[in-house]
């Protein structure tokens, strides 16, 4: 069992790949932003790569450990300690109960993992454990978790003193600025040369106004073609507004002249077109990146994209984990 | 305009989005809606789920299993082989709603908006306006007439986007500039020619003119009639609001407080578009008459 002290700014249950297969009833998947992190928690203390654990963003939790168990922190630096002395990242570690785990406000990066042998145990909500904060679906009572909440954990077996090799782990950036894949489509074709052009050579600076739905960028404004300046009235009155469709997770969704990527708890549709889509092996770095910082946009094709993801995926497995 | 062919789009590197035509008609969510029970049979390896829109649908694959490639193949063989959309029969659930028609929380909601964010017409009456009808009751008789078409679900999940089936019945409004705030759980509205139902409070850009007292969301999963999810409808079903007294609208609140509340479904039919359209022909045809 594992008792909230302290929640930090909004630490949730998730789990990976997350609530898949009702995205026609407007479901997101919600799971982790940086899975690479995520998985690599999980595997470090013996779980399959997509247990549930916690996402903590920007300011960690307080945790009191009711049973002994094996832990593991990734992601961003939140300066962990245990009873007062300092862990490290990216290792498999053993506590005891009544031990107690205080992560702080993020020095590098903006979300950090916390993985538990067994996993946590909170009921599944259609199929997956992943808090949906804004719905109150999954997690705990539907959202982050609050002080003197108690998780239950599944039976584990974790090693602990295991570690991920440097090379293996997402190089969380110290310079404020992030390149982020992206492919072009679906709705390309509304955008003119210019507008392109701009797009990827431009730098994106991330807004405040960002969360786990959406990622707000402010930069230059947007160009279109013929398609989105002459079309049947039932598009809607703005040259980005088209004829509701479904929203891919990733989408650069144009609101007007303000592009919103749309990441885990995103909607599922809505009338913007999506003249780019961040694909699944950049998530991390959104997942990483502090409002105020830079994204720079990298065009790549579908399958090179996909292949990333093979790599990221292919570096989660604990056969690559060795000892710290 | 409907294509010839349907048009894929890569959408980053697990989505694919197909699109049937470039405006809003129901022909188009018959396809969409076609192909997705045509794929759901088929059960493509590596093709995780889809969502129909109004005129198109999303894939969702998994990359390690099925290429873009042969996902683009999959589905425009499914496509050829549904044919028209005259041949498509989808399995449809029938939902009776009871509704408040120009109910007070929806008219509170609207005389809170005037009062702090900006003045507009009443949403009823604006409703009468634009569509030129006679007065209020002659919408709430036109709009409460017609089955509506659930197209897709999305914006909050289990909100539904609906379309009139019956062609008389069909209105349009503008929506809100700018959006309200809030609106009541469980206001029926309409924005553009789609109809709604808000399953929970929540802001919205619709104009707002009856309420239904019966849940379509129920986030402790507890609900038999939703059939294992959090929310009532899936694409396909239909609804159709049935007028009630403010009398047996908190008749029906009480029972669902009490969990005597039982709601009314038919489950047994199927929607066949070639009869459908048949029968709005036949109503062209009259109307045809009569002018």
């Amino acid at each position: 069992m594992i008792k909230i002290l302290k929640a930090g700014l909004e630490t949730s249950v998730q789990d990976y790949p997350g609530r898949i297969g009702y995205w026609n009833q407007g479901f997101p998947p919600s799971g982790p932003m940086d899975s690479w992190s995520f998985r690599m928690a999980n595997v470090l203390v013996g779980n399959a790569p997509g247990a549930a654990g916690f996402e903590c963003q920007f300011l960690g939790p307080t945790l009191q450990f009711g049973e002994d168990t094996v832990i593991a922190i990734t992601g961003a630096d939140m300066t962990p300690a245990v009873d007062g002395e300092a862990v490290p990242l990216w290792q498999s570690l053993a506590v005891k109960a009544g031990q107690t785990l205080v992560l702080s406000g993020a020095r590098v990066g903006a979300r950090a993992y916390i993985a538990f042998a067994g996993g946590l145990a909170n009921p599944e909500m259609l199929g997956s454990r992943s808090t949906f904060n804004k719905a109150g679906v999954g997690g705990i009572d539907g959202h982050s978790v609050k002080p003197g909440q108690e998780l239950p954990l599944f039976q584990g077996d974790g090693t602990p003193g295991l570690k991920v090799p440097d090379n293996l782990r997402p190089q969380i950036r110290t310079d404020k600025t992030w390149d982020i894949e992206v492919c072009a489509g679906p709705n390309d074709d509304w955008i003119d040369e210019a507008g392109h052009e701009r797009f990827l050579t431009s730098p994106w600076t991330l807004s405040a106004k960002s969360d786990r739905t959406g990622f707000r960028l402010e930069g230059p404004e947007w160009t279109f073609t013929q398609k989105a300046t002459n079309k049947p009235r039932e598009h809607g009155s703005l040259p980005s507004n088209i004829i509701d469709h479904g929203y891919p997770m990733g989408a650069i969704n144009l609101a007007g002249q303000t592009p919103i990527i749309l990441v885990n708890d995103g909607p599922s549709m809505g009338g913007f077109i999506n003249p780019y889509t961040v694909p699944s092996c950049a998530f991390w770095k959104l997942g990483q990146s502090k409002p105020n910082e830079t994204f720079k946009f990298k065009l790549v094709s579908v399958s090179e994209a996909q292949d990333l993801a093979l790599q990221i995926a292919k570096r989660c497995v604990a056969e690559n984990l060795v000892k710290a | 305009m409907i294509y010839d062919q349907p048009r894929f789009m890569p959408a980053g590197d697990r989505y694919v989005l197909i699109e049937f035509g470039n405006e809003m008609n129901l022909d188009l969510n018959f396809l969409a809606q076609g192909l997705a029970t045509a794929a759901a049979n088929a059960e493509i390896g590596g093709v995780i789920e889809t969502a129909p829109c109004f005129a198109s649908l999303l894939v969702h694959y998994e990359p390690t299993q099925i290429g873009y490639d042969d996902v683009v193949r999959e589905f425009l063989q499914l496509s050829a082989a549904l044919g028209s959309s005259e041949d498509i029969e989808l399995e449809s659930r029938l939902f009776y709603l009871p509704a408040l028609y120009l109910d007070p929380w929806t008219k509170a909601c609207v005389d809170d908006y005037c009062a702090k964010i900006a003045k507009k017409a009443p949403d009823a009456e604006l409703v009468v306006q634009e569509n030129g009808l006679d007065n209020v009751e002659h919408l709430v008789r036109l709009h409460s007439s017609s089955e509506y078409w659930v197209a897709s679900l999305g914006f909050w999940p289990g909100l539904p986007f609906l379309m009139a089936l019956d062609p008389r019945a069909r209105l349009t409004a503008p929506k809100y500039n700018p959006p309200r705030t809030n609106t009541p759980k469980g206001a029926i509205g309409l924005g553009g020619a789609a109809n709604s139902i808000y399953p929970v409070a929540t802001p919205g850009g619709y104009q707002i003119f009856a309420r239904t007292p019966v849940p379509i969301w129920d986030p402790t999963g507890r609900q038999e009639v939703f059939e294992g999810s959090l929310c009532l409808f899936r694409p396909g079903d239909r609804i159709k609001f049935v007028p009630v007294t403010r009398d047996e609208y908190d008749a029906c609140e009480a029972a669902l407080n009490d969990g005597r509340y039982s709601y009314t479904v038919v489950e047994y039919q199927k929607f066949g578009v070639r009869n459908y359209k048949k029968w709005v022909s036949k109503l062209d045809k009259k109307t045809g008459a009569a002018a």
